[in-house]
């Protein structure tokens, strides 16, 4: 079995952003030369998230308020102090707390060297905290 | 809007290409977390609606052996890109300050001084030392932005940054504008004395110490000082400061427009009186 593991940096630009990363994660599955196994998206940071959903600006628009309103910027949170860890005041729990509803990671299947999704499927890579320099993984696993 | 607070501590371009200087950075200042392309603070400026940024270099050569970023550095900086404005650092426990200064303001174009006597470590009441520099600022007619209060930098000392220790120098030099930075946290009230006292003493925003900035401002402005006083006495010498990267822009900005200040006085202290300070500077 073999694996192989992408580093993909991104830059963002807005405090919540959904990119749509789909075409990149296709293309390493298909430069890859793996024809059966599975390709696992993950992002290395913790206040952003990977999701799937329809690919559509007025869906994007919607997850975007359903977070804020789940988790809204305005409610106390103990993650609201200086972390000597960072030198940072942490001061962003609802960028934590967004990540955490939403996760950190997708996976698919690869059959016949082809990624296995839904027609409507579109891998997000969701900024949480942004704008930022970020980082997410492409691990291709299998055969 | 303009952020009279920031340190370029997190700039990709210079902390690889100076080892010692990310080493510094960690050690001194007590920043410990990845640098980002010096794109990624312009975008974080663009999403927080600020157009310019005072960069701060520190001098502390006597106390830690270093410069944490230096006034080179900062001209590189601003030569690349119009929205940071430059200030230089020098040390006051060196004889050769207030030449080094005049090198900055007069060679290197950079805009104002950043002085934090509890990194530094110095008295800013010091006649032999910190008067030099302020003689300087004086000649070179530039303000010069004074660390008052708490830092978070280890091996800190707050005994040399109390804003009251700085009433002689405001008295002995009222051509020059001194800003006391974070407020004077805990200070308050002491810096908020200087700033109503004194036409040429300012405070900025850069109060961090627990709770996110909205609780801050509200605590220290609206609780503290009360808004009546910041509307009557003091909106025109209060500038806003982020203390980015110790804190993100955005959520600075959101905090302070949370206070319900007048929308005068939102604007003054969000950029109008840095502009103000800082046209003094250009007109030079």
């Amino acid at each position: 079995m073999k694996s192989i593991v992408n580093r993909v940096e991104v830059a963002t630009n807005h405090e919540i952003e959904l990119i749509n990363i789909t075409p990149h994660v296709v293309d390493l599955v298909n430069a890859s030369g793996i024809q059966n196994g599975t390709v696992f998206v993950l992002s290395l940071h913790t206040t952003t998230a990977i999701t799937v959903n329809e690919g559509l600006p007025d869906l994007e628009a919607d997850i975007t308020s359903m977070i804020q309103d789940l988790v809204p910027e305005e409610k106390t949170y103990r993650h609201s102090l200086f972390l000597p860890s960072d030198g940072q005041m942490g001061v962003n729990a609802p960028s934590h707390l967004r990540g955490a509803l939403l996760g950190f990671q997708v996976f698919f299947p690869i059959q016949d060297g082809k990624m296995v999704t839904g027609s409507r499927q579109t891998i997000y890579y969701v900024e949480l905290d942004g704008p930022q320099h970020r980082t997410y993984v492409v691990q291709i696993l299998g055969e | 809007m303009i952020d009279f607070h920031t340190y370029p501590v997190m700039v990709k371009e210079l902390t690889d290409a100076d080892e010692v200087l990310a080493q510094n950075i960690h050690e001194v200042l007590g920043f410990h977390f990845p640098s980002q392309p010096l794109d990624c603070f312009l975008r974080e400026l663009d999403e927080a609606g600020v157009e310019k940024a005072v960069i701060l270099p520190l001098d502390c050569s006597t106390a830690h052996h270093c410069r944490i970023v230096s006034n080179e550095q900062i001209a590189d900086l601003t030569n690349a890109t119009s929205r940071l404005i430059g200030f230089a650092s020098v040390d006051p426990r060196q004889a050769e300050a207030p030449a080094q200064l005049h090198h900055a303001i007069r060679q290197l174009g950079l805009g104002g001084l950043n002085l934090d006597p509890a990194v530094q470590r110095f008295y800013p009441n010091d006649p032999d030392s910190a008067y030099p520099v302020y003689q300087a600022c004086a000649e070179l007619d530039i303000p010069v932005l004074v660390q008052c209060g708490m830092s978070w930098a280890p091996g800190s000392l707050a005994k040399y940054a109390q804003p009251l220790l700085l009433e002689e120098a405001v008295q002995a030099f009222p051509s020059v504008n001194f800003i006391v930075g974070h407020f004077g946290w805990p200070w308050v009230l002491e810096a908020a004395m200087l700033a109503v006292r004194y036409p040429n003493v300012y405070l900025d925003t850069a109060i961090l110490y627990s709770g996110t900035p909205k609780d801050v401002y509200r605590h220290v402005m609206a609780e503290q000082l009360g808004l009546d006083v910041m509307e009557r006495s003091l909106y025109h010498k209060v500038l806003f400061g982020s203390n980015y990267p110790r804190i993100d822009i955005r959520r600075s900005v959101r905090g302070l427009r949370a206070l319900g200040l007048s929308p005068a006085a939102e604007k003054a202290v969000l950029g109008e009186n840095a502009s103000r300070l800082l046209k003094i500077v250009r007109s030079k």
